[in-house]
């Protein structure tokens, strides 16, 4: 099968010649990035290689100080993560931001709660319960996500369980992408296979997901494409189908060049 | 593990329960209507002003300065009202605003300045204080007009006179439960508490959040400061000083916890019946006042040790 170039109008979220400099370090030297609709994209790269200031620049956490962003062909400027959450792009943080003494339909309409229509909604903010718990366990069962109860507070749920509402959250109001930091770094082996899945159900859902992981073996499970981030730049494109895990890793270590590639194993 | 959180829901309920029942059976004075009702009446200000402390406590915060400022807004309507003449309803506005005030000078700096609620408040508790002695000039302001202590007024429940001003704290206890059960601003509330950065990173005005609260706390002062002046029946300059650590430990015995997030309002109004009923109980059994305020100091450690202790490890 002949791998597509990137076809414009099948790009979701595009960046062209980031650059971010803290000081005198600089963690985007001019990094490009094109993440295409309803696939999951693997950003890997070693520490220090602007993995996670490029994620931050296309979630808003940080603006970049040169370099454009494009959402669906677009020119965007995130001023703040709220600018990108507007924008249809959400995040999965690594701490994943719940409130844990909070239940799960509050965390996953923290923010963005629904409330009552008519003047108790609009002048007292009154909530619209109901809704919310009818909406809540809508999104969850079509993530197949099983909990107890949609009351029971975040921190009574095992670390598998307080991700899937984490992504369940993202993937609720997501428009356009789901941006998740590590989202199996904590877990064990039971619960990362669950989390997995769930990243699967997410892309069905039409979403495009970035998924940016240390684990080799998930990233290779998951992703339909990897972006290798080295020394403040891609380096290259890959597909998993096409290329070994250690070679992979030799590209992102720069113990290998990318052009010393074979094409095919280029996505 | 799930039932926890319940059961300790519980705990200031049974606290208070086995107070009463100590008490009862320490004195016969302890367990009649009007004894009740007069705790009540004792307890009506710093049931007030206990609202507005759950309130910050719930963003993690604390405010020491609570005691002193009601003191200043009872100082600024009665001498308003009794030495400049000011019609009733203007210096009670007048008293209101300047606890708002302050309430917004604390929420300004904690919230903007992110300057630690601790330090602000002991700022402010300074300030309060020496402004109503210097506005007052340490005189008990007296003499007050009579509608000025319309809320000290009674009505009678079957054979026990209950005063206006306990409907009022009642009222503001309801009132505050149903805005941090059932809007989204109460629910802010505890997310800011409960965990800052996930409340910023989901979109909350954290900080429009922390200055609302201590805004609110303000005026919540300003009617207890009015409760204060139709209980007494003065302006005093000194009031307030055992109702700054009564708030804190009504809160603190109510279940609250002082890392934010965790807590209900009904608790504080236990708690705040606890702090009575032991200032009343003790009085009733000839216990100098001192041996009161050692008591209420071990009872807030014990109730901050049982938080500090039951939320570790999660």
């Amino acid at each position: 099968m002949m791998t597509l170039p990137a076809n414009p109008a099948t790009v979701v979220l595009q960046a062209r010649g980031l650059v971010k400099r803290y000081g005198h370090v600089t963690a985007l030297d001019g990094a490009d990035f094109d993440l295409r609709s309803a696939e999951i994209l693997a950003v890997i790269g070693d520490n220090g290689a602007g993995k996670s200031s490029l994620i931050k620049a296309l979630a808003g956490a940080v603006v970049p100080d040169e370099g454009e962003i494009f959402l669906d062909g677009r020119r965007v400027h995130f001023r703040n993560p709220l600018d990108a959450r507007r924008a249809g792009i959400e995040t999965v943080y690594q701490d994943l931001a719940v409130a844990p003494a909070m239940s799960i339909a509050e965390n996953l309409f923290l923010g963005r709660e629904l409330r009552r229509e008519g003047v108790a909604g609009r002048v007292f903010r009154v909530l619209d319960k109901p809704r919310m718990l009818r909406e809540t366990v809508a999104h969850l069962d079509e993530l197949k996500i099983s909990v107890r109860s949609m009351d029971q507070p975040v921190e009574t749920l095992s670390g598998g369980q307080r991700q899937s509402v984490a992504v369940a959250r993202s993937a609720a109001f997501a428009r356009h992408v789901v941006i998740m930091d590590e989202p199996t770094a904590a877990l064990g082996v039971k619960e990362s296979g669950m989390v997995l899945q769930l990243i699967r159900r997410v892309r069905e859902k039409g979403l495009a997901v970035v998924l940016i992981s240390h684990n080799m073996p998930h990233v290779f499970e998951l992703a339909d494409r990897i972006h290798v981030q080295r020394l403040g730049k891609r380096v290259v494109v890959l597909d998993p189908r096409r290329i070994s895990m250690s070679d992979t890793v030799a590209v992102m270590t720069g113990a290998l060049r990318a052009e010393e590639l074979a094409g095919e194993m280029l996505a | 593990m799930k039932h926890l959180p319940r059961a300790a829901a519980l705990g200031p309920f049974v606290a208070l329960a086995v107070a009463c029942l100590f008490f009862a059976t320490r004195t016969d004075r302890f367990l009649t209507g009007e004894n009740l009702s007069l705790i009540l009446q004792q307890v009506m200000v710093v049931g007030v002003i206990a609202i507005g402390q759950t309130l910050i406590i719930l963003t993690a915060g604390v405010d020491l300065s609570c005691g002193t400022v009601m003191a200043l807004g009872g100082i600024v309507m009665t001498k308003l009202a009794a030495e400049h003449g000011l019609p009733v309803p203007v210096a009670i506005g007048a008293g209101l605003a300047v606890t708002t005030l302050l309430g917004a000078i604390n929420g300004l700096l904690v919230s903007a300045i992110k300057l630690p609620p601790f330090i602000v408040t002991l700022g402010t508790l300074n300030i309060a204080f020496a402004v109503t002695q210097l506005y007052s000039q340490a005189q008990t302001v007296t003499d007050l007009p009579a509608s000025m202590m319309s809320l000290g007024g009674t009505f009678r429940v079957g054979g026990t006179a209950v005063v206006y001003g306990v409907v009022v704290m009642l009222v503001l206890y309801g009132l505050t439960w149903y805005v941090l059960r059932e809007t989204a601003s109460g629910r802010h509330v505890y997310a800011v508490g409960n965990n800052p950065e996930a409340a910023r990173l989901t979109g909350i005005a954290t900080q429009r959040v922390l200055l609302g609260v201590y805004v609110s706390a303000g005026v919540l002062y300003g009617i207890a400061s009015l409760l204060s002046v139709a209980r007494t029946g003065v302006g005093d300059p000194n009031a307030g000083q055992t109702e700054n650590l009564d708030a804190i430990t009504a809160v603190v015995l109510g279940g609250t916890s002082l890392f934010g997030g965790r807590g209900a309002i009904f608790g504080s109004l236990v708690g705040t019946l606890i702090v009575g009923v032991f200032r009343n109980g003790l009085t009733l059994m000839g216990v100098s006042s001192v041996y009161q305020i050692l008591i209420t100091g071990i009872l807030v450690i014990l109730a901050v040790g049982t938080d500090q202790f039951s939320r570790r490890g999660t």
